[in-house]
């Protein structure tokens, strides 16, 4: 990377934190209903639970993919010599 | 007879024949004018409520009749046409057009289709149509992915053709007065686990009609085909046989609790399989496999939200994903790669494909003002109202939770999928020293007209909303789709998700590879199978066959063999295969036969 480029992914960086920063103060102001309420489950209404569960299942998605590539990943001409 | 008497797929299909005929601005502009006058025909026939019979063989078809998602999804699929051939202006492949309308022809028949015949015929048209346009892709791989293609489509063309045969004969049995009528299987609903030869007939169509949906254990032959279509002809593809699929299950199948099931797989195969794919168009074909996985989820859930939400995703879905691979095929244009490992940094070259690509992608993930937000939100809110209703009639009900905590991941993982890695691999990431210029005026149009599309429902849902099958229930719903706690999920959750990229990053390098899926077992296992197994075993049967016709007295030599023999010797295995097809078939005609006819003759 050149140092502008350095640069610019460092300011990207600071935006992108200060967005979530500000998600995560918006959010603590914001009532969620619970989606469940008949069943007893209210852990989707606690503050900051949707960009937990956000980040969460995004993260278990990448590692369980990356798991999967293990076994699974081929060359991409895998096919063409058929 | 009246113009509402035709259906509005013939204007598509006149357009097969004519167009190879004309020339320059005349060719472009019949082109333009068929999808015009197809869409009025549509929605003249849907504003008087067309339904019109024809004769045929000896059966009464209905090839015009409007179902309660005929209207939008006739609207969205004349709007697609539109959009796809300005995207194509600029294309010199001649034969692209008339494919395209053969198969845009034929997705607009089914949804008039009032009986089962037309619908298998026109489903069959469409199979057509997007084969020739796979093989004009003229990419390395394009015939093989074609002929896979058609084998996959026909092989579920026959599965759907022997159930509608058995529903019909079941019905007749039964004194139905309509047996082709093309309606809602109410016995599935409840009847769908118990697999009986009453259910059976329904099941093939089911499964005929998942095969075009791209549902497991068939979801590969997507991304398998659709990325070795042209820049132009895959935007085609994206719109139209998967979902002409969800209208053919939305229309027969709502309420089907499997078919949950079968679109949770695909929502969270498609993230996952999309997560590891290298080449653009293909991760594109991936996260259309978790869209439709979304639409099916609505359709199994089958309240009335539901389905407006099915039919409303279906509806953005269609916009959005053709934009996206319209981005996608404007990046092959221009570079004349796919590949992510060898593309990026090309924010500053091409940024209005930029910019319409990330539109596209927060549509897809349903970011607020997006109209992925006010379209997925219903099928989101049909889960969890429907929940609450077995709560309280104390059905249990465990699985609808489970769905939507899984439905909210997908959701999360399309966005990193379809939005962030898309964007950071081929804008930004690396120099990759390239520096097109960007495409032609009229696909930025057709990209930056889709892109406004996605926003204005994402702002002004009522007229899509307008057009639903159950609009009371959707005007309803978008009363309270803005409130600050439902905006709020999504910004928080689809950001973090982005952060979850981020922090992985390093894990995320590009490869030239792909991953293996369950097509493997067709396109590898099996052929290695028969090459390595059963050959070298048939070739001792046939060594033995030999040895044992030479042990007879006198019948040393092949030449003294009597002339029947002779020539059964080496053409044996040509003959054994037909006799073997046509003797099963004699059987199940047998079986079906005796079946049928005392009963109905009781």
């Amino acid at each position: 990377m050149t140092p502008e480029q350095k640069k610019a992914a460092r300011i990207a960086w600071v935006i992108g934190l200060l967005v979530l920063g500000a998600i995560v103060l918006v959010d603590l102001g914001v009532h969620h209903h619970a989606h469940f309420e008949k069943d007893n489950i209210t852990f989707d209404t606690l503050p900051e639970f949707w960009p937990l569960y956000g980040f969460t299942a995004a993260f278990v998605l990448l590692i369980a993919a990356k798991t999967l590539a293990v076994a699974l990943k081929r060359k991409d001409t895998f096919y063409a010599d058929d | 007879m009246r113009m509402t008497d035709y259906p509005p797929a013939l204007i598509l299909l006149v357009g097969v024949i004519i167009l190879p005929m004309l020339k320059g601005r005349t060719r472009w502009a019949v082109a333009f004018a068929l999808p015009v006058l197809a869409l009025a025909d549509a929605w003249a026939a849907i504003e008087v409520g067309a339904n019109s019979f024809v004769p045929f063989m000896g059966m009464t078809l209905n090839p015009v009749h409007v179902h309660a998602a005929t209207p939008a999804f006739a609207t969205v699929f004349g709007i697609m046409v539109l959009g796809g051939l300005l995207y194509a202006l600029n294309q010199k492949r001649e034969s692209e057009l008339p494919a395209a309308c053969l198969y845009a022809g034929g997705a607009m028949g089914v949804l008039f289709s009032g009986d089962l015949i037309s619908m298998f015929i026109f489903w069959e048209v469409m199979t057509l149509g997007s084969t020739v346009l796979i093989w004009l892709g003229r990419r390395k791989d394009s015939y093989g992915a074609g002929m896979r293609y058609f084998g996959m489509h026909a092989a579920g063309g026959v599965l759907l053709l022997i159930g509608i045969i058995i529903v019909i004969a079941q019905r007749i049995q039964a004194g139905d007065p309509a047996p082709l009528e093309f309606r809602h299987f109410d016995s599935m609903v409840q009847g769908w686990s118990t697999l009986s030869w009453s259910s059976a007939g329904m099941w093939l169509i089911l499964l005929g009609m998942l095969v075009n949906a791209g549902a497991p254990p068939f979801s590969s032959w997507i991304p398998d085909s659709y990325p070795q279509g042209s820049s132009t002809g895959t935007v085609f593809l994206s719109a139209f046989t998967t979902k002409t699929a969800v209208f053919t299950l939305l229309t027969a199948f709502a309420g089907v609790e499997v078919v949950i099931y079968f679109g949770l797989y695909m929502a969270i195969y498609g993230v996952i399989y999309g997560i590891l794919e290298n080449d653009i168009r293909r991760l594109l074909s991936y996260s259309l496999v978790n869209q439709v996985g979304f639409m099916l989820v609505g359709i199994g859930i089958g309240t009335h939200l539901a389905i407006d939400g099915a039919t409303g995703h279906a509806f953005a879905h269609i916009i959005y994903k053709a934009l996206l691979f319209m981005g996608a095929g404007s990046v092959l244009f221009a570079t004349g790669r796919t590949k992510m490992n060898q593309l990026g940094g090309l924010y500053k070259s091409m940024p209005v494909t930029m910019w319409c690509m990330i539109i596209g992608g927060l549509a897809i993930s349903g970011f607020p003002l997006t109209s992925g937000f006010t379209s997925k939100s219903m099928v989101v809110q049909a889960i969890v109202d429907e929940s609450a209703r077995m709560a309280e009639l104390g059905q249990s009900h465990t699985y609808l939770i489970v769905t939507w905590f899984l439905f909210e991941a997908a959701t999360a993982g399309v966005f990193i999928d379809a939005c962030v890695k898309l964007t950071w691999f081929v804008f930004f990431q690396k120099d990759s020293g390239l520096r097109p210029p960007e495409v032609p005026w009229n696909m930025r149009a057709a990209m930056i007209g889709f892109a406004a599309i996605c926003i204005f429902l994402g702002i002004f849902p009522g007229p899509l909303y307008a057009i639903l099958p159950f609009k009371a229930e959707a005007a309803e719903y978008a009363k309270v789709i803005y409130s600050v706690d439902h905006v709020m999920i999504m910004v928080g959750m689809l950001f973090f998700a982005g952060l979850s990229f981020f922090v992985l990053l390093p894990l995320m390098k590009r490869t030239e590879t792909i991953t293996l899926d369950l097509d493997w077992i067709w396109r590898r296992f099996i052929p290695k199978f028969w090459r390595d197994v059963v050959t070298p075993v048939l070739d001792q049967l046939n060594a033995a066959q030999k040895a044992v016709l030479e042990w007879f007295p006198g019948n040393g030599n092949e030449s003294d063999l009597p002339t029947v023999v002779r020539r059964r010797l080496p053409g044996s295995w040509a003959v054994s295969v037909p006799v073997f097809m046509i003797t099963a078939m004699l059987l199940i005609y047998l079986v079906v036969y005796f079946w049928l006819l005392p009963t109905q003759a009781a």
